[in-house]
């Protein structure tokens, strides 16, 4: 049986690799980074660095143009910030907003390696739907929905020098 | 299997030490078990299956919430025949039963930061009883945290206290929005525990 939230929820979930490549995921990293996080650490909710409203003009451009091919829809970027995680560092995903319309959410990895076991769980009414693994360099579309959350996995302290970079970017209809 | 050692005969300093215990009330009794019997303990549990667990907080390997032998459910009813009583009178609260779970966390498992309480659960008491490891875990502490709230959601959570997962130990602590705690990351070897809730 196929349920209304399947047919109108969630849609597009994929990933695209290489959409940048190490020198400009490095660069992006570098700016990141000087522009400064802050550290949030209500650690009910989680445990990550936040860089809110970063100025990559032309490269939040570059994959709303890419999320807008992949989905036929015609996007503009309603939110944007980028995520830093380290050993021990995770979200949950009671922390994260419902969006009562269907916004499209990317992930860009600018992480400087792959970090086994660090994902990012999209889950509709609590159960994983897709999960998508630290590749650096790829892109995750997802298309959201009312039912849709999403969790950043627990980062393994075993791996010590484990760092994660998210750019997020919540998309929504021109 | 269960009885009470002479660490629980002053309970009238242990209801001191609850209350006045930081972030929130809990109370730590160690060589829980009387050391002759912990064999006889742990082959109870031998045929008991454990599975994994996975969610945004958790990875763990436990038993069902249902003991599926009779040794567990015999094991968790002589527990909270033997504790309830002295705890109701320690903690001020009127507890009767328990339930129990056997829990395996290995390299790499953990349980995120949370409170245990949700109003329609009438957990009270949460427990931990520590089993003796054959590979004693690096990692896997207890960790209690000291919260604010306002208007009822936490707006600080800061690192207060640091319970080791010692073989033969109990730990008990009471439940309500601001007991937040964690099992931080085991990072080798093998924590095991028996673990659950009193209730009214």
């Amino acid at each position: 049986m196929t349920t209304l939230e399947q047919l109108f929820g969630g849609r597009t979930a994929m990933v695209v690799d290489d959409v940048v490549g190490p020198s400009r995921a490095a660069e992006v990293r570098g700016r990141l980074a000087r522009t400064g996080y802050t550290r949030y650490a209500l650690l009910d909710r989680g445990s990550y660095e936040l860089l809110a409203d970063p100025q990559e003009p032309a490269l939040l451009a570059a994959l709303t143009e890419i999320a807008a091919r992949m989905t036929g829809r015609a996007l503009a970027v309603a939110e944007a910030r980028a995520l830093r995680l380290g050993p021990g560092d995770y979200l949950l995903a009671h922390h994260d907003r419902l969006h009562e319309d269907h916004p499209v959410e990317l992930t860009l990895d600018l992480s400087p390696a792959s970090v086994p076991g660090a994902e990012l769980h999209y889950r509709r009414r609590g159960q994983v739907y897709f999960r998508v693994p630290c590749v650096p360099g790829s892109l995750a579309i997802v298309e959201r929905g009312p039912t849709v959350s999403c969790n950043h996995t627990y980062v393994s302290k075993r791996n010590p020098v484990a760092r994660i970079v998210r750019l997020m970017l919540l998309l929504r209809d021109r | 299997m269960w009885q009470l050692g002479p660490g629980w005969d002053d309970e009238a300093q242990l209801a001191r030490a609850w209350r006045a215990a930081q972030p929130f009330p809990y109370l730590v009794f160690d060589d829980f078990v009387a050391g002759a019997r912990l064999p006889e303990l742990l082959a109870m549990l031998e045929e008991e299956p454990v599975q994994r667990y996975e969610g945004d907080i958790f990875v763990f390997e436990a038993s069902a919430p249902e003991p599926t032998t009779p040794e567990l459910r015999e094991l968790r009813a002589s527990f909270a025949s033997v504790l309830a009583p002295a705890l109701s009178r320690i903690t001020g609260h009127p507890l009767r039963r328990a339930d129990m779970r056997a829990y395996a966390y290995r390299a790499g498992h953990y349980l995120l930061p949370h409170s245990d309480h949700q109003d329609d659960l009438g957990r009270v008491i949460a427990y931990v009883y520590y089993l003796p490891s054959p590979e004693p875990p690096a990692g896997g502490e207890l960790e209690l945290f000291a919260c604010r709230a306002e208007h009822g959601e936490l707006v600080a959570t800061d690192s207060a206290r640091l319970i080791e997962p010692a073989p033969n130990r109990l730990v008990v602590f009471e439940v309500s929005p601001l007991s937040l705690h964690q099992v931080r990351e085991v990072l080798g070897g093998l924590r095991i525990s028996l673990a659950g809730w009193f209730y009214p």
